[in-house]
């Protein structure tokens, strides 16, 4: 039952072509692998507009007219089945969007080129695979596959600890995908090997007899969706990260390069929440109805524990990295929430998120190929940076925008999305919603005050040779402060997309409150 | 003039689109960007005069009012609804403050054509300019704003452009320091504002001011609960919150005078006359909920101890802008205090009274301090100490201060005078019938005294006696009129007198100019407490529809000066009214003769109340050691070992030991498995098999050694052991 569309093909393959080219083009010719790399993510930029142009936005389910389903492994019942909705359409978008931008801001790479972008590219091509797929086996791939081009992205062109970082990235991702795993053979054998087995859509058909099973675990009886369902949080909730799965982060960012830092906050950590949102929700709603307090705990600790952490940083990308638990945890309890603020208000964050991370990333990439380092104070208590605004008077600009974006100032993006939890939570966890406020306020502070150190007084003496941002910098940072500045004032483009699918959700999940 | 969406929305589009243009323009054409912004608030000026003229001179009534919605954006789909709504609502308070605000901001911008136009860096001025308009379209936001939610979007934005112009000489470290302290401090009652805003939207489903007036006429808002507590306390306070940080009373008044680093026309507009007048702008909107919970007692206790503190702390500054900054919190604290009280009218029109006074003070101490010019230094003087007769060269900052300081003093005849002396009656009224609201009367009538004498103190420093930094005063050249540094201050300076607001000079009707209706008695007339009763028949009209305001306008009330009161009551008011302005009037000429005779006449020694009170004058000097509690303890010895606890606790532990950790028990397992791998079973097992075969082997080979006599002797011991056997 295929659709009439073949986009979600081409949006899937698009870059994968792009990895064979990168790999056909001689090494030497340095500048046709840029261009052609960018060539190729400004296509996919294109097919993924003509994709939202040609989207329904008051359908709730799956968009019929761009599904794929295709027989993969007959004898497993795997298909190679791709869907996309209002949940998924944004990350599509933000996906996009953000490798575009990648390519862009690794104009600078200088260390084996011709792998670098085909290992970006090939990484694009899974990240659309974990966000069209339909078919658990099919997803289940895509995610493992994902760990390939990031292991050797961040192992080869990292910083000076990458290996250990590359290590921890790929074993911790890989210990929660074996959790999942062990779910996703668990529902296969629930279903009774049905021609639908691995379909995530007639998973979620058959909730209701999930909910009815049990299953022995060490000689008890345990209820099978609740173990299963913290199963499959478990390997979500790595990529996520929740407290207390959360400390590969800082370490990956830290080394990884600026690119990959920017795809890992602004596309890789919300497919941990997607996973929740397309897979453990609607598949265990019992479940995930008996954990929400647990699940809105422990967003509660992310929010908190995360802003403090980010505060005593004195690496500023540690600092960042931290500042994204911190907003992660917002998504985390407002996905537990369970109300259509709570809920739409989650996913606008995944996307707003997304785009203010994304600016802070690359804004601290740009910052350190003039610096060679990000100490805000050094170890040796002297000052990193000082006088940045005097120095950088357009960068700070733009630092000041993508800052009070994440800040969640009004005007900006991230305001609304947190507005939006704030008002889904508050209905459920009023003690909690006084807890997490606390997390807005810090929030403000650890950057205020990391600005403050980097950017005001004196030029410190080795910040007087930096230059503003060349053209090309300010090129690819446009669309990044036009998202935050446009969504903020006018946020409906992304909900429109998004809320008839997470209405539904709400909706179903309502029923097993 | 229709007031729909689009009719309305340019006085706020205006000032926007100014700062959106020069975003693009501020570094590159700064003449330009100058222009935009001063043409763009002059036109929202004029559309703040029509709003004006049509509410307060037009046919209009003390409780009519419009209100547009429209839809923000929204969550419905597939079965459920959620509305943000966004709308305008203006009322005779909006008219006034539409107008205040426009007026205020355009003197302040043409001042600052002045002050900002040597700013050492070319391309800044035009900087500081994109933020004012910014800010000056955020205020008009939050005074047009319907609805709580959208208070709180303008609120936040005029707490960011404030962030960035006190942090307009970015190279000073302490613009930064000063900047973060003012955006956390406010972020502190922001936060609470967001909280008390979730609950009553969670709870009546809407922020709308009109539904809130609503929903408390009908009863059902003291029926809703948050947290165990009525949610119009529990929200009310939430909200208070809110105008504590913003409007800098205490425990969160310590950002304002930091506040003093950034540019003095901003200053003038930001942290004296209208973003702080906001604060106590939403606590007048949010007087019924405040009401409902019971708080007015705390709200005029939080009043009077600011505005006495602040006073207090006022009377020992030195820098000349300090005086000034404590001045406003101790003015904000008589606004708060008169909330407090339920002395609506009063409370509104000495924020008004103090937003055209204190602009112009500050103004005029932009002018004086632009001219002070430390040619060994570079830097613009702003010590008292070094300043002193000052008149002799400039004359018509001299004159517009002195009526401004009148003013602030509450001397009759002048603005302050009118509006602060009503609310001290009223606190007065209050502490009669209430012995709780004793303290907050005094505080407010102590407060008085020491607002005279300080104000009083800094004219007499400033520009009277004799010149005490001789070399500073000869470099000082001699004002002349100019249109952009001397026309904005009389102007404003003409507006300190109280006879616009009171339509009567002493505004107890004793010398009454105004017709016998008491139609220019305007201000008492027009704006009351709303009548939350009146709302209990709204419906919300649609985006962009034509107002319908004749179908709902009541008849013009007519004048009323015992405002509702029994022909006893009114009495028993008035004449308690008649006291508290014959004391005020008493206080405040006793404060200028106390400051008389000790900076003029020098019969009185100052130094004399330094020795004495030793241990006062330092805590004066520490700001009741407030900034110390905060920064030294609550963050120095709180916040950050907690942080720096918490990071070392997860990387340096828990990362360390627990995750990593696994490793090593995963490295331990494998020596473990290594070992018994290569003893046991490769080299006992595997190799051992091996070895047993090799000996089984050898054995063989002995055996079958291919001697024939070897078996027969094997066959001969194995029969032999049958036999023995059986």
């Amino acid at each position: 039952m295929s659709g009439t569309s073949n986009l979600l093909n081409w949006i899937l393959w698009m870059p994968m072509l792009g990895a064979l080219g990168v790999l056909l083009i001689p090494k030497a010719k340095e500048n046709a692998i840029r261009f052609w790399a960018l060539a190729n993510t400004a296509i996919t930029m294109v097919l993924t507009a003509k994709l939202w142009m040609g989207f329904d936005n008051s359908i709730a389910g799956m968009q019929e007219a761009f599904t794929v389903k295709i027989p993969w492994i007959k004898q497993f019942n795997i298909f190679y089945h791709l869907g996309v909705d209002g949940i998924s359409l944004p990350m599509i978008l933000l996906t996009s969007v953000i490798l575009f931008i990648c390519i862009l801001s690794s104009w600078t790479v200088k260390k084996q080129i011709k792998g670098y972008f085909a290992l970006i590219l090939f990484l694009q091509s899974t990240i659309y695979g974990v966000f069209f797929s339909l078919d658990f086996f099919l997803f289940y791939v895509y995610w493992e596959v994902m760990l390939i081009p990031m292991f050797f992205l961040i192992g080869i062109w990292g910083g000076e600890n990458r290996e250990y970082a590359a290590v921890k990235f790929f074993l911790y991702t890989f210990f929660g995908s074996i959790l999942m795993l062990v779910g996703m053979v668990a529902l296969y054998h629930a279903t009774g090997k049905g021609v639908d087995s691995f379909d995530l859509l007639a998973l979620k058909a058959s909730a209701d007899e999930f909910i009815k099973m049990k299953v022995s675990l060490f000689g008890t009886e345990v209820a099978f969706d609740k173990l299963f369902f913290m199963f499959m949080f478990i390997g979500f909730a790595i990529k996520v990260p929740v407290f207390p799965f959360h400390t590969w982060l800082p370490h990956a960012h830290v080394q990884a390069p600026t690119a990959i830092s920017v795809i890992l906050a602004g596309v890789l950590l919300k497919m941990g929440t997607y996973g929740f949102l397309r897979i453990a929700f609607p598949i265990f709603p019992g479940a995930a109805v008996y954990f929400s307090n647990f699940i809105a705990i422990l967003g509660l600790i992310n929010i908190i524990y995360g802003a403090f952490c980010a505060m005593a940083q004195t690496d500023v990308k540690k600092l960042i990295a931290y500042s994204s638990v911190s907003h992660m945890g917002f998504v985390m309890i407002g996905m537990a929430a369970m109300t259509s603020q709570g809920l739409n208000g989650a996913v606008l964050q995944m996307f707003n998120h997304g785009t203010s991370a994304a600016m802070m990333f690359l804004l601290i990439g740009i910052l350190y190929e003039r610096s060679h380092h990000r100490w805000i104070v050094r170890p040796d208590g002297s000052k990193g940076f000082g006088g940045l605004y005097t120095q950088l008077p357009v960068f700070s600009i733009v630092f000041i925008i993508g800052m009070f974006a994440a800040m969640g100032l009004p005007g900006l993006s991230g305001f609304i999305s947190e507005a939006l939890i704030f008002f889904g939570i508050y209905q459920k966890f009023t003690t909690m919603t006084v807890l997490a406020l606390l997390g807005l306020l810090i929030g403000a502070a650890y950057l205020l005050w990391m600005f403050k150190r980097m950017f005001f007084g004196d030029v410190v003496e080795e910040c007087k040779s930096y230059t503003d941002m060349n053209a090309r910098e300010i090129f690819y940072m446009m669309p990044l402060c036009v998202a935050v500045i446009l969504f903020g004032i006018w946020p409906s483009p992304i909900l429109d997309i998004m809320k008839a699918s997470v209405n539904s959700l709400v909706t179903l999940l309502a029923n097993y409150q | 003039m229709d007031y729909t969406i689009s009719t309305i929305a340019p006085i706020v589009l205006f000032p926007f689109f100014a700062f959106a243009i020069n975003a693009f323009l501020a570094r590159k054409a700064t003449k330009v960007a100058v222009f935009i912004s001063c043409a763009a608030i002059a036109l929202s000026s004029v559309w703040a005069i029509r709003i004006f003229k049509d509410f307060i001179f037009g046919n209009y009534a003390t409780d009519h009012y419009v209100h547009k919605v429209f839809t923000w954006f929204d969550l419905n789909g597939a079965g459920l609804e959620f509305n943000v709504d966004m709308g305008i609502y203006i009322d005779n308070m909006t008219a006034i403050m539409l107008l205040m605000v426009t007026v205020v901001a355009t003197l302040i911008h043409i001042f600052s054509t002045y002050y900002m136009k040597d700013d050492m860096n070319y391309g800044r001025n035009g900087r500081f300019f994109t933020y004012m308009s910014l800010f000056t379209s955020a205020m008009l936001g939050l005074v047009l704003s319907d609805n709580l939610f959208s208070v709180f979007i303008f609120w936040e934005l005029m707490g960011f452009c404030s962030y960035s112009l006190i942090g307009h000489y970015y190279e000073k470290e302490k613009a930064g320091d000063a900047n973060v302290k003012a955006f956390m401090t406010t972020r502190v009652g922001d936060v609470f504002f967001l909280l008390g805003i979730l609950a009553i939207w969670t709870n009546i489903g809407s922020a709308s001011f009109v539904d809130i007036y609503a929903s408390i006429a009908d009863g059902s808002f003291a029926s809703h609960t948050a947290l165990g507590i009525p949610l119009a306390t529990f929200a009310g306070l939430a909200i208070f919150m809110g105008t504590i940080g913003k409007s800098a009373q205490f425990p969160l008044q310590v950002w304002l005078p930091d506040a003093m680093n950034g540019p003095t026309p901003c200053s003038a507009l930001i942290h004296a006359a209208t973003m702080v007048a906001g604060g106590v702008y939403l606590s007048l909107r949010i007087y019924p909920i405040l009401d409902l919970g019971g708080l007015t007692t705390l709200v005029a206790y939080i009043g009077g101890i600011t505005a006495f503190g602040a006073a207090t702390i006022a009377l020992i500054q030195t820098d000349f802008k300090a005086v000034l900054a404590y001045s406003t919190i101790s003015q904000l604290g008589y606004m708060v205090l008169g909330v407090g009280v339920g002395s609506y009218n009063a409370a509104f029109m000495h924020l008004i009274t103090h937003a055209i006074f204190k602009a112009c003070l500050f103004l005029s101490a932009g002018s004086v301090i632009h001219s002070l010019h430390d040619h060994h230094t570079h830097e613009h003087v702003q010590e008292m100490p070094r300043m002193g007769g000052l008149r002799h060269k400039m004359k018509f900052t001299w004159f517009a201060m002195w009526c401004c300081t009148l003013a602030i003093a509450g001397i009759p005849f002048f603005s302050g005078f009118v509006s602060k002396d009503r609310i001290l009656g009223d606190a007065l009224i209050m502490a009669l019938e209430n012995k709780a609201m004793i303290v907050p009367a005094l505080l407010g009538f102590g407060g008085a005294l020491l607002t005279a004498f300080y104000m009083c103190r800094m004219m007499f420093l400033a520009f009277h006696g004799e010149p005490r930094d001789k070399d500073l005063y000869d470099h000082t050249h001699e004002e002349k009129f100019s249109w952009n540094r001397n026309l904005p201050l009389l102007i404003l300076a003409v507006f300190t007198l109280g006879v616009w607001f009171s339509g009567s000079l002493t505004g107890q009707k004793l010398l009454k100019v105004a017709s016998p209706e008491g139609k220019l008695e305007w201000f008492s007339t027009l704006v009351a407490k709303p009548e939350v009763s009146k709302f209990t028949s709204y419906k919300r009209e649609a985006w962009g529809t034509v107002d319908t305001r004749e179908a709902v306008q009541v008849a013009p009330s007519h004048y009323d000066p015992d405002h509702g009161m029994t022909e006893e009551e009114a009495h028993h008011v008035h004449h308690v009214h008649h006291i508290g302005a014959i004391v005020s009037i008493i206080i405040a000429f006793s404060g200028v003769f106390i400051a008389f005779m000790m900076y003029i006449k020098k019969s009185w020694n100052p130094g004399w109340w330094v020795t004495t009170f030793s241990g006062w004058y330092r805590a004066l000097q520490n700001k009741y050691y407030m900034d110390d509690l905060y920064i030294k303890g609550v963050i120095g010895k709180g916040l950050l070992p907690l942080n720096n606890f918490l990071a070392w606790l997860d990387m340096g532990i828990y990362d360390r030991y627990i995750v990593d950790g696994w490793a090593k028990v995963n490295r331990g397992f494998f020596t473990f498995a290594k070992w018994f791998d290569d003893l046991w079973v490769d080299t006992v097992m595997v190799d051992g098999t091996g070895a047993s075969v090799r000996l089984f082997n050898v054995i063989l080979r002995t055996l079958q050694s291919g001697k024939i006599q070897f078996y027969f002797i094997m066959i001969i011991v194995v029969l032999a052991g049958y036999i023995l056997a059986l």
